[in-house]
């Protein structure tokens, strides 16, 4: 290929390569798509199907009601209509009623303990893997491609390196991600057979897409992978990064499709009020509520996959035996947690999106959530948003100490850290808080007697404002740490940055008091100006920061290795918490259906059709946090066997100092 | 602690003798006096740390299913045993920190939960759909008592009530004293002889004074001893027994709420149930089911007859909570069986005589400024609040003590109640009603 391509120039050779693999995108799409869209004019055929038996029995049912002169006469065929109950079309129902179950052995076959722990283990560690053998992909892409377009060839090499270095992690992942497909499906099969008999039959079709979607993943990562070196130099170094594209494009493809079925289980469509199939595929998958999960699991998943990343840098920092071994995990912790961040920031509004489209949905869902049952963990999730950017800002201050210059600033965390501190405290005070009715006989009323008078809604957004608007202010000291502005307009630059920080916070906190003395409706109003005044300091002075430093004046190399450990520690606490909430959000969307599997269309009538403590749930997301972990080291510890010994170096850029010259990585 | 220390032992006993059994190889083999004491000491650490994770895996298998909050104890000792491997093993040293500090975390977070007050959603009601018809009058009227009272045998157990919420005004023991409406106790003796009364009628509908003469337009009037039942629970304003009309409305209006509308909404065979008790508990024959649901048939037009689906199967709010709060106001209200008893401005069907009219908004600063009241409240909503989890507080003039159920809440979540004072403390006489879900 390389000697044909000989004769043209370089940038033919990109657009003929860009050409080629947009083709082979298009052919290897195409399928789904024509599946897809064949499917959503009724190409399905039936689907929905309760297990043997209960057809069986449902069928005894059909023919005494016709015995008794009840419903069809006769032989004659008659095509029954059902009405979509969420799209209110009417379609024929095609399918079988889903299943009306017991709480018995045929419907609920079980061991000796509760089988919706075992199904919530299963499922959840198959969660932690695909988000992570999703996220990963698109890190690498976005890596890859800075090297690629990097003028510094040392720099290019180390990027180059580091996307390696993170598939090569998430290769071994990727397996068991299978594996823990393959017993989720066992654990479905063999202890929700009538539940997951009607979803296969309703989404049979799907299935068999997504399977082959799976094929289609596992064969671009491999020679995504293994076509590393091959594909090094010029214009295939494109085509191997096109496949990276491919790659991710077929992976979100996969897990849509698999959103669609929790939020068919949560919002079901496409279906009648018996749950009988209505013969558009399109309907079933496009949900009320599947656009906003999805844009929340891709957020979700690549803060979460950076967490997982970073936390493996921690890990090779700490037991690394040389400086250059210390830096380059340093540089690979720095950059992966700084990706896990950034979609992490996006993520509360998607999650505001989804919270919104539930409530659209069914109000009386919602106030499940976040008035009812569920409110207390929605107070957990609040604690540990508060931990996340509190070890951010931490791990932040920590790095500043790696920079010649950083000490400038040390004198000043005191103040930050009083900052976050009052910030967190009044963004977890509940203003009205879930309690029983004795409860509150108990308090005197629905407010507690202190707390009652702090905590409302403005207060909060005010906390949190404070929190984000004081994280903002320490990455801009980190993006300072060993710079000094020399542009002409620094001093009044300096000036105005100063004065826009401090008019945004005390704006923030005066609307945060200025809330005690309106009426909540007018009070939810004040939300807007404030979220505006931090979005303000990300979107301005973040860009402007960075325009007056460029050309500035360098005090220092970045000593790349040269952290204190306890920073890594912070790294770890940041993967550990992301990995808590992502379980602890999980359980929450799954368990605001409450009694049903699929959200009014079959009920849940196992042992185990109520709502766990807070405390149990607790429990179990521990335990699976803690198991994702343990397996994962061990799939760090499988990365170290099949690795070749390369000589790691530190950053190009930033050399480490007293270390040798950096040198492009070798091969792989 | 010696129990939790014995149940590890049984569960890692042949690790524990093969670390011992390691401890003695390395005594015997190792030459070397520094070598053999650091693998010595190693070993015993692994020995201790062994059985921090043995005791963890024990206590946490015990208390899996406990609500004795112990669980994180386990996260903890692993913790411990993290850390102290850490320490002494070089090896493995970053591996075990890490794991360590991910094991504090996670139990940090664990405890956290654990602290916070433990909120459980109950099961839902299991769905049964009864088959009345097909029922032996004995069944029948165990049915019927559970609709009345709540459960089979607690028509003598003080306060006990189902859903039809009859006992809230009625007596159903002889003798028993009953303001609000008659006592029921020889009612289906009593009944033929009510149709004699001068004031009802009998074939007369157009004669009667009261305000609504009929069932509906055509239904007539009762024939004989069921129809009379059947009429009074249909159309409780068609004939008021004297003495029991709404205070000033000289006994042409009943205050009794209609039992086949919301919130009551009885079904046909649910009445039947309830009147079969009636007459059995009494020995008095039945006169059947076919012939108490033809009797309601007559004063219930088909489109106003309850279906299955509105009734009490379904979804449910789990436990023994009425609602959860998640509901729209008038099922809110509905479902508390509020309009049962009160006229509540703005909720469809609320209509209900016995209690006061709940304008609370307006009500509620007059009532607080009241000598006679004794209760804490400073503010509307809390005055109400009180009203309802302690209806004695205080007792609107006109209205007798006791009257209201004071076990509201056991019956109503936190939200539900924080819902229903809401909506009631915006009620003012003179302005616009609240906005309703």
């Amino acid at each position: 290929m390389g000697r044909l391509l000989i004769p043209l120039t370089r940038s033919k050779k990109r657009f003929f390569a860009a050409t080629a693999l947009f083709v082979a995108g298009v052919f290897l799409t195409l399928p789904i798509i024509l599946s897809v869209t064949a499917l959503a004019g009724g190409g399905g055929g039936s689907a929905g199907g309760p297990p043997p038996e209960v057809l069986a029995a449902q069928k005894a049912a059909a023919a005494e009601k016709a015995a008794s002169g009840e419903g069809v006469e006769g032989d004659e065929a008659k095509i029954e209509t059902g009405r979509d109950v969420y799209y209110k079309t009417e379609g024929p129902a095609i399918g079988m009623p889903a299943p009306v179950t017991a709480d018995n052995e045929t419907f609920y076959p079980r061991y000796n303990f509760e089988s919706r722990v075992l199904l919530w283990v299963a499922n959840q560690q198959h969660l932690y893997y695909g988000s992570f053998v999703l996220a990963v992909p698109i890190f690498c892409m976005c890596i890859e491609f800075a090297g690629m377009i990097s003028k510094d060839k040392a720099m290019a090499k180390k990027y180059d390196q580091l996307a390696y270095d993170f598939i090569r992690i998430s290769l071994t992942a990727y397996s068991l991600t299978a594996i823990l497909g393959g017993i989720l499906i066992f654990t479905f099969l063999t202890l929700y057979p009538a539940f997951f008999g009607y979803l296969s039959g309703i989404f049979r079709p799907v299935m068999h897409i997504y399977a082959l979607t799976f094929v289609a993943e596992s064969g671009v990562l491999y020679i995504y992978y293994y076509g590393w070196d091959k594909m090094r130099e010029g214009v295939l170094k494109w085509v191997h990064l096109s496949m990276c594209v491919i790659l991710n494009v077929i992976g979100t493809v996969l897990m849509f499709l698999a959103n669609s079925w929790i939020a068919f289980m949560m919002s079901p469509a496409g279906v009648d009020e018996q749950g009988r199939y209505l013969g558009n595929i399109w309907h079933v998958l496009h949900t009320a509520l599947w656009n906003p999960l999805n844009v929340h699991r891709i957020l979700g998943n690549m803060a979460f996959g950076g967490g997982v990343v970073a936390a493996y840098a921690a890990y090779r920092f700490l037991s690394s035996k040389t400086d250059e071994e210390r830096a380059h995990y340093d540089w690979m912790g720095y950059i992966a947690m700084s990706l896990g961040v950034a979609f992490l920031i996006p993520l509360p509004f998607a999650g505001y999106w989804l919270m919104r489209e539930v409530y659209a949905y069914r109000q009386q869902m919602g106030i499940t959530l976040m008035g009812g049952l569920l409110a207390w963990l929605f107070i957990i999730q609040a604690t540990m948003i508060g931990i996340l950017f509190l070890t951010t800002n931490y791990y932040l201050w920590q790095a500043l100490g790696r920079m010649t210059g950083g000490e400038r600033f040390q004198k000043y965390i005191k103040y930050l850290v009083f900052i976050l501190v009052v910030g967190l405290l009044v963004f977890i005070t509940p203003h009205t808080i879930v309690m029983s009715p004795a409860e509150l006989k108990a308090m005197g009323g629905q407010q507690h007697p202190v707390l009652g008078n702090y905590g409302v809604m403005s207060a909060k957004n005010g906390g949190i404002n404070a929190i984000i608007m004081t994280t903002i202010l320490s990455f801009i000291w980190y993006q300072r740490g060993n710079k000094v502005p020399t542009v002409s307009w620094s001093k009044f630059g300096n000036i105005f940055m100063g004065c826009f920080f401090v008019i945004a916070q005390l704006n923030n906190i005066w609307l945060a008091c200025y809330g005690y003395f309106i009426p909540a409706n007018v009070r939810i109003g004040l939300s807007v100006p404030q979220v505006a005044g931090t979005l303000s300091c990300l979107l301005l002075m973040t860009p402007l920061n960075l325009a007056m430093l460029k050309g500035g004046r360098e005090l220092g190399p970045i000593k790349w290795g040269q952290i204190p450990p306890r920073s890594q520690y912070a790294i770890i606490m940041l993967a550990t918490a992301f990995t808590w909430m992502m379980g602890l959000m999980g359980y929450i969307r799954s368990s605001v259906r409450l009694f049903w599997h699929v959200n009014e269309v079959m009920r849940d009538n196992s042992p185990w059709a109520y709502t766990h403590t807070i405390g149990f749930a607790a429990n179990v997301i521990s335990f699976n946090v803690l198991f994702f972990w343990i397996s994962i080291m061990f799939v760090f510890w499988l990365g170290t066997l099949g690795a070749k010994k390369v000589v790691i170096k530190g950053p190009a850029s930033q050399p480490v100092p007293g270390g040798a010259t950096p040198q492009p990585a070798t091969s792989h | 602690m010696v129990e939790l220390i014995g149940r590890a032992w049984d569960l890692g006993w042949p690790i524990m003798v093969m670390l011992v059994g390691l401890l003695i190889y390395f005594q015997a083999t190792i030459k070397d006096p520094a070598h053999k004491k650091r693998a010595t000491f190693q070993t015993m650490i692994g020995i201790l740390c062994m059985f921090l994770v043995l005791i963890a895996v024990s206590n946490y298998t015990h208390n899996f299913n406990a609500d004795t909050g112990m669980l994180p104890v386990s996260l903890v000792m692993i913790t411990s045993m993290a850390f102290i491997m850490g320490l002494y093993f070089p090896n493995i040293s970053a591996l075990m920190k890490i794991g360590g500090f991910m094991f504090f975390v996670a139990s940090a977070l664990s405890g956290y939960g654990n602290w916070l007050p433990q909120v459980e959603g109950g099961f839902p009601p299991p769905v049964v759909k009864l088959d009345f018809q097909s029922m032996s009058p004995q069944q029948l009227g165990d049915e019927g008592e559970k609709i009345i009272f709540g459960g089979i045998g607690q028509s003598k157990t003080q306060g006990a009530i189902g859903k039809g919420q009859c006992p809230l005004c009625h007596g159903f023991q002889k003798g028993f004293l009953s303001e609000r409406a008659p006592n029921l106790f020889g009612i289906p003796a009593r009944a033929s002889e009510q149709l004699k009364a001068p004031t009802y009628h009998m074939n007369d509908a157009a004669a009667r004074n009261t305000e609504q003469k009929e069932a509906f337009e055509g239904s007539g009037t009762a024939t004989n001893g069921q129809e009379y039942i059947a009429e009074s629970h249909a159309c409780p304003s068609c004939f008021v027994v004297p003495g029991f009309g709404v205070k000033g409305s000289n006994d042409t209006i009943s205050p009794m709420p209609r039992i086949h509308k919301p919130p009551i909404s009885l079904q046909l065979g649910e009445l039947a149930a309830v009147d079969t008790w009636m007459y059995t508990r009494e020995g008095a024959e039945s006169p059947g089911y076919d012939a108490i649901v033809a009797s309601y048939e007559k004063f219930i037009p088909e489109a106003d007859r309850p279906k299955a689906s509105e009734g009490d199967e379904g979804e449910g709010k789990g436990g023994n909570m009425l609602v959860d709060g998640t509901e729209s106001h008038d099922d809110l209200f509905m479902g508390a069986g509020c309009p049962a008893c009160h006229t509540i401005p703005g909720i469809e069907g609320a209509t209900g005589k016995v209690g006061p009219e709940l304008w609370e908004g307006t009500n509620a600063p007059k009532r607080m400024k009241d000598a006679g009241y004794a209760g804490k409240a400073k503010t509307t909503k809390e005055y109400i609040t009180e009203s309802i989890l302690n209806p004695s507080a205080y007792v609107v003039t006109d209205y007798p003590d006791n009257q209201m159920p004071k076990d509201f809440g056991l019956k109503l979540t936190g939200g539900a109640l924080s819902k229903i004072v809401d909506y009631l403390a915006a009620l003012e006489e003179g302005k616009p009603l609240p906005v309703k879900e």
